[in-house]
């Protein structure tokens, strides 16, 4: 046994995991990482970041067979040519939709740590506050004072790019020197700002991509291939940040391959003694045993292998006590906003590729504003001008067409929002007794939707974003929309939230599940409900908030 | 063009050429082995024609030189479904006994004037009933469409286009809001 005896276990890899294995490996807790994919080693392992574009054979595209191999990650943009091998195969790892819902997976070392969107928000009181004052879900049992000092340590460890831009809802934070807006970006943000009388606001986005030196790590050199692993490890994920810190602590081990299929509970002492691991490669078994365990599988697999830890005690898996295990599915509903193009700066552009765009933060329903929907959204976008592979009027073809395809094209501008999602209890995840995976393990089955308050944003969600484009004095402005299918926003939460009552929440307000207060949660499973901004930087938070505290209860023999 | 550039120009031609699984034909023109729609030699020539009419050979290559015919056979090999390769070969079907119908020639033995009045009446047509009505392309239309985008696709990320045309690099180390216009392509700098 006591080869397989650590302090403590982590369990995912990904940007919580991460963050969980630094701090505790650093407070001295000899920690194993179970990771259920295969490793990938920073920079060696980035097989296609140093390409060219011409050296994709399909430039970059999906193939027919691409198409036939990933039935899900073909539902959107994440299927593509670059990084495909980033991308959990959706055959291996199958699972059943009784409504809709996209799931796009990262089963490797690093998660989605290393494909994510970086954009990193803070929440302010109004978000935390939002489910006591509209009697939704369970009252966040934190405030912002309380994650405020958390929120600063993981951004300056993470290093975040912003501008301190003052406003309510969105709190600054600790950063990096911002990225440039650029020409027409910076007009319209001026145009709009002055349209609305200084009520909404458009900054450039806050991204975890460094743009200074940090930590050994090489600031931005605005490739915008992030997505393909950073040689540079300009931006934040497992492998260019937290990973290193953990390793040079030594007292970390990885183990890849590791599907964690339950955590393995004591009646005696109400406490979980470790885990069980299946073998990705071998399907043998085994079972590692630790004081305390951190749970960051992403918020879906976390629920997952809590339902799959089924004892006499708990039937409904550790954790059930409440009934909301595995419940309160939230997502941000995305895929609505507006385009259009923008005249009048034709002499003007810019040199390159900036992994980063502009945000427009949340204005509905705040300052006694009350539309006929609760919560809110804000907006991603940017400008710039199209490529090369326009089409150019009254010349078609034929050498001074030829010609015509180096110039730059027309300026356009774009936004889409991002949308909060309430908690609803008949949005859930259950294990599929009649389903198994190629591991032999139960799979998930989805009953996730957007419902009328989501319906409802989502018609200000396009309105407001052409309205808004043309105040900007933007030209020949499109509005889209579409259904809203929840898991697009790969944002994954709530199904094992925080709250302050065991009655109604599978933690506390430490990230303690409350029927065994050593196991820890706290991917986006914890969260109690969605706001609208990305939620990766809260994890962070959260996670970094939640270890500090389980070293000074193991301290104190609390747990 | 100076010499210099003429040879590095030439190079890249040679070093992009190696591209797909290629026999030679009859008359000396590569051959692109397809694993997923049948798209016979003449065929694949007069793709190359058309390809070449759209970006043909100046002072700097053409898509013939820069191998794009098997770019865009690639691109529809593999990335086309069935119905969408079945509607191209019918559309590339419709356009040669268009050719023939109305010039008694092949599209490749046309001159280029003619070559080029046949490939802006179809997007001017096309334009037209857009206009009037957003329908379903004609199979012509959309065969013609086809090897055009896949063609400008294939030309403006060639590295020869982004080397020699524009200014790519792949490490640009910095972000400049604002750049001179004017700097932008090699030609004019």
């Amino acid at each position: 046994m006591s080869a397989n005896t650590y302090d403590a276990i982590v369990i995912g890899s990904g940007i919580s995991g991460g963050w969980a294995a630094k701090e505790l490996t650093e407070k001295g807790l000899k920690t194993i990482m179970l990771e259920r994919g295969r490793n990938i080693e920073h920079i060696k392992d980035y097989v296609n970041a140093n390409k060219d574009p011409w050296e994709f054979p399909h430039r970059g595209g999906r193939t027919q067979q691409m198409i036939e191999d990933y039935p899900v990650l073909k539902r959107d943009y994440p299927l593509n040519e670059t990084n495909l091998d980033y991308w959990a195969s959706d055959k291996d790892s199958p699972y059943t939709e009784v409504k809709r819902f996209d799931w796009f997976r990262g089963y490797h070392v690093g998660g989605r740590s290393l494909m994510w969107g970086r954009q990193s928000y803070r929440w302010a009181d109004v978000d935390f506050e939002a489910n006591l004052k509209d009697g939704i879900g369970t009252d966040w049992p934190i405030r912002y004072k309380d994650i405020a000092p958390w929120y600063s340590y993981a951004e300056q460890f993470a290093g975040i790019s912003g501008n301190k831009d003052h406003l309510a809802i969105l709190p600054d934070g600790d950063f990096m020197p911002p990225m440039e807006m650029n020409v027409v970006e910076k007009d319209v943000s001026k145009r709009l700002m002055a349209f609305y009388k200084d009520q909404r606001a458009m900054v450039i986005g806050r991204t975890a991509n460094i743009t200074l030196p940090h930590n050994n790590r090489t600031n931005c050199q605005y490739r915008n291939k992030c997505w393909l692993g950073c040689p540079f490890g300009a931006y934040f994920s497992t492998q260019s940040a937290t990973l290193p810190a953990a390793m040079a602590t030594k007292n970390l081990t990885v183990r890849p391959w590791s599907i964690v299929t339950k955590i393995l509970y004591d009646k005696d002492t109400k406490k979980a003694k470790g885990v069980e691991v299946l073998d990705a490669e071998t399907n043998q078994t085994y079972e590692y045993f630790a004081k305390i365990i951190f749970v960051n599988a992403s918020a879906l697999n976390s629920a997952w292998i809590l339902m799959n830890s089924a004892t006499d005690i708990w039937p409904g898996g550790l954790g059930s006590s409440s009934g909301e295990l595995g419940h309160n599915v939230m997502d941000h509903h995305l895929g609505v906003g507006a385009s259009g193009t923008v005249e009048g700066y034709d002499d003007k552009y810019y040199f390159g590729r900036r992994a980063n765009g502009i945000y427009i933060p949340r204005y509905r329903n705040l300052n006694g504003e009350k539309r006929d929907y609760i919560r809110g959204f804000g907006y991603q976008g940017g400008a710039g001008r199209e490529n090369w592979s326009r089409d150019i009027a009254e010349m078609n073809i034929g050498g001074a067409f030829k010609d015509a395809l180096t110039e730059p094209g027309t300026w356009s501008m774009g936004i889409g929002g991002f949308g909060e999602t309430l908690p609803y209890h008949e949005n859930k995840i259950t294990l599929d007794k009649t389903k198994k995976d190629k591991w032999g393990l139960n799979i998930l089955s989805f009953d996730v939707e957007v419902k009328d308050n989501e319906r409802k944003m989502r018609i200000d969600m396009e309105n407001d974003a052409k309205e808004m484009l043309e105040a900007a004095g933007v030209k020949n402005v499109h509005s889209f929309t579409s259904k809203g299918v929840l898991g697009r926003g790969i944002h994954e939460m709530g199904t094992a939230r925080m709250g302050r009552d065991p009655k109604t929440s599978v933690l506390n307000e430490w990230n303690q599940v409350w029927d065994a207060k050593n196991v820890f949660v706290t991917d986006g499973a914890a969260m109690a409900s969605a706001a609208c901004q990305n939620p990766s930087l809260t994890y962070m938070a959260l996670t970094a908030r939640a270890a500090n505290h389980a070293v000074e209860e193991l301290k104190k023999n609390n747990i | 063009m100076n010499r210099r550039t003429v040879i590095k120009n030439l190079a890249l031609v040679i070093g992009g050429a190696v591209l797909l699984p290629s026999c030679m034909s009859h008359d000396g023109t590569s051959y692109v082995q397809l694993k997923h729609v049948n798209i016979d030699e003449d065929q694949q020539r007069l793709i190359a024609d058309v390809a070449e009419t759209i970006i043909p050979k100046t002072n700097t290559p053409g898509a013939k030189d820069l191998n794009l015919p098997a770019f865009v056979l690639k691109m529809i090999d593999d990335c086309y479904d069935k119905k969408r390769q079945q509607a191209f070969v019918a559309g590339l079907k419709a356009f040669t006994s268009m050719v023939k119908t109305k010039y008694g020639k092949q599209f490749g033995d046309l001159d280029i004037k003619q070559r080029e009045i046949i490939l802006t009446g179809i997007e001017k047509s096309a334009n037209a009933v857009k206009a009037a009505k957003p329908v379903k392309p004609d199979p012509i239309t959309g065969f013609y469409w086809d090897v055009k985008r896949q063609t400008i696709f294939g030309y403006t990320t060639s590295q020869y286009f982004m080397t020699k045309q524009i200014v790519y690099e792949l490490v640009p180390g910095r972000y400049i809001v604002h750049y001179p216009i004017k700097k932008l392509n090699l030609k004019s700098a």
